[in-house]
């Protein structure tokens, strides 16, 4: 390798160093908002896989009016006796809006004694005891604590009941999730408080959510449930799946406008590098091989100038863009990704690490760039020297 | 030795008008001798010059040196012919104007990789020949024209060719820096090289170190 023509590039950027600054702060800035975008849909498509893959295999609501409505738990019992099916549970859960932080929470009621239909669930059953004769007792997600908090709520929290009445219910812990989005936004409390709150009767559920033995079979159980109450809606996991497909895609149309502005951007400074080279340019190259250096001298010395901007642009954006997104929770640009869900008040990103995602904001770039700068010099550097410094 | 068989030259503008530039040149240089084109500005004499450097190629015609034959040399080989052979000074010094003195000397040397110590012992030989030295560091752009100049000569002789060709080096040059010139072609012909000056200073008209004189009129010697 020669480490001369390495020098002498480097020593070009530094001569027109106004230039290439400008030049780098711009396909950094684009690298940034690439790789800021792709970050946090990765990392937002990666918890809807997580949670995806935690839907119960049916649910069933009861619908009056067309409306969800609640249901009888003895039909919990009535779908287990289908066969095929391995648990059937009545769920308890529902929204409370909490008005001084202007978001709602997800409360979500469990009973010990029951299967839980959730991983996540079974985990803070056995870490914590929600259990107390004389009072009410929850775990609440990292979100919810900061908002509560907000409000000086450090250990207990005065729910209002429909009745209008307060329920006050103990902070029994903090819980955390491998689910960002899930866990931000939760309370989990006994089954009976979580009625309570809820004005629920003592034998009705929110829905119930059933598991099946054979995954092929979702469908065929699903339809005997539909017969067996065609007054409830029967949900599968595939029918939930489409669902946030859909949420997901629509908000990632947002994210292609913005990734399509970017990237045209990105073109029209390539466009203008590629069809501009400077007449002072043209005769550097042209006095580099009236005095003996090759096209393939010049064409190298060109690819190490491209390289050291844009490889130093890339990381530099990359960088940047990790600070943004997973340091500073990418204020501004979550919001349109996350805005589907019922809350997330201070989500936090969690990092996933897709090789394929550097790889292709990386052949996106860096190479556009460097094609864009070698070119024209290859134009120029196969010219006679003679035209060229004429 | 440098031959010119029957060379022509033909331009063709960007308006379409054909520039006859070289006419039938025949034309034979012997090695080791200083020989001066002279003739009015857009003769022809610059052009003959490109083509001897093989910066450009004959429309027709043959260039020869040291019997090879250059004016068919694909692009990447006549680099390597002038990076060896040839040491070009060009009317307006084709300097990089942003490089300093020391820098824009090696330019020529970089292809070639040589050990560090090596580009240090040319650079300083030939900046002491052209005592330059003392401005090593500074900014060609800063420089005066009869500096500028010595820059230029110390680039086209930092690599030791054999040709040195010097388009209109007095062009830009009071008339005692043309004087020095004058020094600096004579130790460079006491070295050996083979100089063909394109000019129409008369300075150069009456030097005993000139072995022959050309006279070039529209595109052909007359």
């Amino acid at each position: 390798m020669n480490l001369y023509l390495l020098e002498y590039a480097f020593a070009s950027l530094v001569r027109d160093r106004f230039k290439n600054i400008i030049i780098a702060t711009i396909f950094a800035l684009l690298v940034f908002i690439l790789f800021s975008l792709l970050f946090i849909a990765n990392s937002l498509k990666h918890e809807q896989e997580i949670t995806l893959n935690e839907l119960p295999d049916i649910t069933v609501q009861k619908l009056r009016a067309s409306r969800h409505y609640d249901i009888e738990e003895s039909v919990a019992d009535e779908i287990l006796e289908i066969p095929g099916v391995t648990s059937s549970t009545g769920r308890v859960w529902g929204y409370y809006y909490f008005a001084n932080g202007g978001v709602n929470f997800s409360i979500v009621g469990v009973d010990r004694f029951e299967e839980q239909y959730k991983k996540s669930l079974e985990k803070i059953i056995q870490k914590y005891d929600l259990a107390c004769e004389d009072c009410s007792k929850m775990v609440v997600g990292s979100g919810v604590a900061e908002v509560m908090k907000g409000s000086y709520f450090k250990e207990y929290f005065n729910f209002i009941k429909p009745d209008g009445k307060v329920k006050r219910v103990e902070i029994a812990g903090l819980f955390t999730s491998d689910i960002a989005l899930e866990a931000n936004d939760m309370i989990v409390m006994g089954k009976e408080d979580a009625r309570e709150l809820f004005g629920l009767e003592a034998s009705k559920v929110t829905d119930i959510v059933v598991k099946v033995a054979n995954p092929n079979e979702v469908a065929t159980i699903a339809a005997k449930i539909k017969q067996m109450h065609p007054d409830c809606r029967v949900i599968t996991k595939d029918d939930l799946r489409v669902s946030y497909q859909n949420i997901f895609d629509y908000k990632s149309g947002l994210f292609l406008a913005l990734f399509v502005v970017v990237f045209l951007a990105f073109f029209i400074i390539v466009y203008d590098k590629a069809s501009l080279i400077s007449s002072e340019e043209k005769r550097e190259i042209g006095i580099l091989k009236a005095v003996g250096w090759r096209i393939d001298d010049i064409l190298k010395e060109k690819f190490y100038e491209a390289l050291i901007v844009s490889l130093g642009a890339y990381f530099i954006g990359l960088l940047f863009a990790l600070i943004f997104v997973y340091g500073l929770n990418a204020p501004l640009l979550s919001n349109i990704f996350s805005g589907y869900s019922q809350l997330k008040p201070l989500l936090k990103l969690p990092f996933v690490l897709d090789f394929q995602l550097f790889a292709s904001v990386f052949f996106l770039s860096v190479p556009i760039y460097m094609a864009a700068t070698i070119f024209p010099s290859w134009r120029v550097a196969t010219m006679d020297s003679d035209d060229v410094m004429r | 030795m440098i031959e010119l068989k029957n060379v022509t030259k033909i331009y063709h503008t960007q308006g379409g008008e054909q520039v006859d530039a070289l006419l039938g040149i025949d034309l034979v240089i012997p090695s080791g001798s200083v020989v001066v084109l002279r003739g009015e500005s857009g003769s022809g004499k610059s052009t003959l010059l490109s083509l001897i450097a093989a910066l450009s190629k004959p429309t027709s015609g043959e260039v020869i040196v040291d019997e090879r034959q250059i004016s068919k040399l694909p692009d990447n080989f006549a680099s390597i012919y002038r990076g060896e052979n040839i040491g070009f000074v060009f009317q307006r010094y084709n300097l990089i104007p942003s490089l300093s003195v020391a820098e824009n000397i090696i330019v020529p040397l970089i292809p070639h990789n040589l050990e560090r110590k090596i580009i240090e012992e040319k650079l300083m030989r030939v900046m002491k020949l052209f005592s330059i030295e003392h401005k090593e560091s500074a900014v060609v752009r800063n420089l005066s024209g009869g500096e500028q100049q010595r820059v230029a000569i110390a680039r086209a002789c930092v690599n030791d060719p054999k040709i040195i060709l010097a388009d209109e080096p007095t062009a830009n040059l009071d008339a005692a820096l043309s004087r020095n010139f004058l020094e600096i072609l004579r130790v460079l012909k006491s070295q050996g090289k083979t100089i063909v000056i394109a000019t129409h200073d008369p300075i150069f008209f009456d030097q005993d170190f000139v072995d022959a004189f050309y006279e070039v009129k529209k595109g052909r010697i007359v």
